[in-house]
């Protein structure tokens, strides 16, 4: 029969110890890759749902170029309007005319470019004489913020 | 070798096309370059448009470096990333059609003329027909230059591609007895660049929207020059009343890599067909990686916004001076008219012999399309350069 080892407890216990110290190492390094991947993830979420976003706004704002621009049927004609264009650099009437979808897509147009409030009015009031802008520029725009 | 050896050579050996002033330029920086000589310029020309994100911009010129050495061709027979997604990006940032690539802006009007010419004959349109305006440019390819009245009228370049016709200049009355039936397609520029910077009315494109819509034909803009942020958005319909069918891109695309874009809407993405259009080495990658590189530059409402402010700037400063008549255009791409009589290609050699690098597109006309990087003291030099030319030229009368 052979006889105990007295420091063989003791061996035992420190061998549970590294295992379990193994363990929570080893559960610890799990969950920091848990919290990494899922980080990733919740980055790569966030970037596709900002493309989409964008993609959307875009989308939302072509719709509403569309709106604003409706593109009417092709019509017939009852004879070709192809006639010879007179070429000459003769005085010409003036062209300017008023066009209320016009200003909106302008103004939307340059409102998604980037363009400020400022030079959007500015344009409306140059190219399309129009003194009150403040209707097409809140609808687009939101109302300016009153100080 | 020095200019006289270059010079000497050009002689010898290449076409006449082109009458080159005398300056060899040996290295550019933002909107720098030097001739071989040692001496600086400050470049208001800009490569004609091309070089809007400054010569050799470091985002520019890594982009190149890493895609030549990784893949420079496969044709398009097969899948490049860079291709794809320059063709989303130019989508998603305009039109929202479909992309074809090619290697100039020429060959860009190529596609949108036959895209139009295609798209009109599935409305049974047997002679389709194309409407653009006098004194566009649309390039010098067959159907381009048919398009460019002025060169196509030259008789020694005949016969030319039948189906076009113009109209006067900015006439909306004109353009709309113009469009009719037959036509196929009205393809303008909405600045025009090549003839001395001439902005169309937002009347006239109002006009040219509504009779392409009347008939069914497309609305084509050429934005090989006014794109690509030049004019302070990053394309100059988005300042405009109306959205193209189709437009066109080049010059600023590719930061000094040649590439084209012909760019449509969704109603005219699917006209084109296996089989339609080709080309070789369009839409390499090299190439696209640069137009992606300089996108990333240009689409930044920071820069567009400086670009539309400085363009102001740049445009009060210069309508300060004696000897200026006018200045027409919009963000940084100005045409000075100068007042009856001054010599503009006297001064625009003047201007290039001390250091300043301008373009003479018409008799009377100076041509400004500077970097759209460039610094507000190289406006200030280059206004201060145009106004001591012109009190120089003044004097001397």
């Amino acid at each position: 029969m052979s006889k105990k080892n007295p420091s063989e407890p003791r061996a035992l216990t420190t061998s549970t110890a590294e295992r379990l110290a193994a363990i929570v190492e080893a559960a610890e390094r799990a969950a920091a890759q848990v919290i990494d991947d899922a980080e990733e993830q919740a980055r790569r979420q966030l970037q596709e749902a900002s493309v989409r976003a964008d993609r959307i706004v875009a989308e939302r704002l072509r719709a509403l170029a569309d709106e604003l621009d409706p593109r009417p049927a092709p019509v017939s004609r009852p004879e070709s309007h192809l006639r010879p264009v007179e070429t000459g650099e003769g005085e010409r009437a003036p062209q300017r005319r008023s066009s209320s979808a016009g200003a909106r897509i302008l103004a939307t147009q340059m409102a998604v470019s980037g363009s400020s409030r400022g030079e959007i009015e500015q344009r409306l009031r140059s190219d399309f004489d129009i003194e009150d802008t403040s209707e097409i520029l809140d609808a687009i725009l939101g109302p300016e913020d009153q100080p | 070798m020095n200019l006289t050896d270059l010079q000497a050579l050009e002689e010898r050996y290449l076409m006449r096309t082109y009458k080159r002033a005398p300056v060899e330029f040996v290295r550019g920086e933002g909107a720098l370059l030097w001739d071989s000589e040692g001496r600086e310029y400050l470049d208001f020309l800009g490569g004609i448009s091309v070089c809007s994100v400054g010569h050799c911009n470091p985002d520019v010129v890594e982009a190149v470096r890493e895609q030549a050495g990784r893949l420079m061709h496969t044709s398009n027979l097969f899948f490049t990333e860079p291709m794809v997604r320059l063709a989303e990006r130019l989508s998603e940032s305009s039109l929202g059609g479909r992309v074809f690539f090619s290697n100039s802006g020429t060959e860009a009007n190529e596609c949108a003329i036959k895209i139009a010419r295609k798209h009109a004959h599935r409305r049974g349109v047997e002679e389709p027909e194309i409407v653009s305006f006098d004194k566009d440019f649309h390039g010098r390819t067959y159907g381009a230059l048919a398009a460019t009245p002025r060169l196509a009228a030259d008789p020694d370049l005949g016969p030319m591609l039948p189906g076009f016709r113009a109209v006067p200049f900015d006439d909306g009355d004109a353009l709309r007895e113009a469009v009719g039936e037959r036509t196929a397609a009205v393809l303008i520029e909405p600045i025009q660049g090549e003839s001395g910077i001439y902005p169309l009315s937002d009347e006239t494109l109002l006009a040219a929207r509504q009779a392409c819509d009347e008939v069914g034909a497309l609305l084509v803009f050429d934005e090989i020059q006014t794109g690509v942020g030049r004019t302070g958005s990053l394309w100059a319909y988005e300042q405009t009343p109306v959205r193209p069918d189709v437009l066109t891109s080049a010059k600023a695309l590719g930061g000094g890599m040649p590439i084209g874009a012909c760019v449509t809407s969704p109603a005219a993405a699917e006209v084109l067909e296996p089989g339609d259009h080709g080309s070789t080495f369009a839409g390499g990658p090299v190439a696209c990686a640069a137009a992606l590189a300089v996108l990333g530059i240009v689409d930044d409402p920071t820069l567009l916004r400086r670009v539309r402010e400085q363009g102001a700037g740049l445009r009060d400063a210069l309508l300060a001076l004696d000897g200026v008549r006018e200045v027409r255009g919009r963000g940084l791409m100005l045409g000075v008219g100068l007042v009856g009589g001054i010599d503009a290609a006297a001064l625009g050699a003047e201007l290039l012999a001390n250091g300043l690098v301008v373009n003479v597109p018409e008799p009377g006309t100076l041509r400004l399309l500077p970097p759209l990087t460039v610094e507000a003291d190289q406006i200030d030099r280059a206004v201060g350069a145009i106004g001591s030319a012109l009190l120089s030229y003044a004097a001397n009368q």
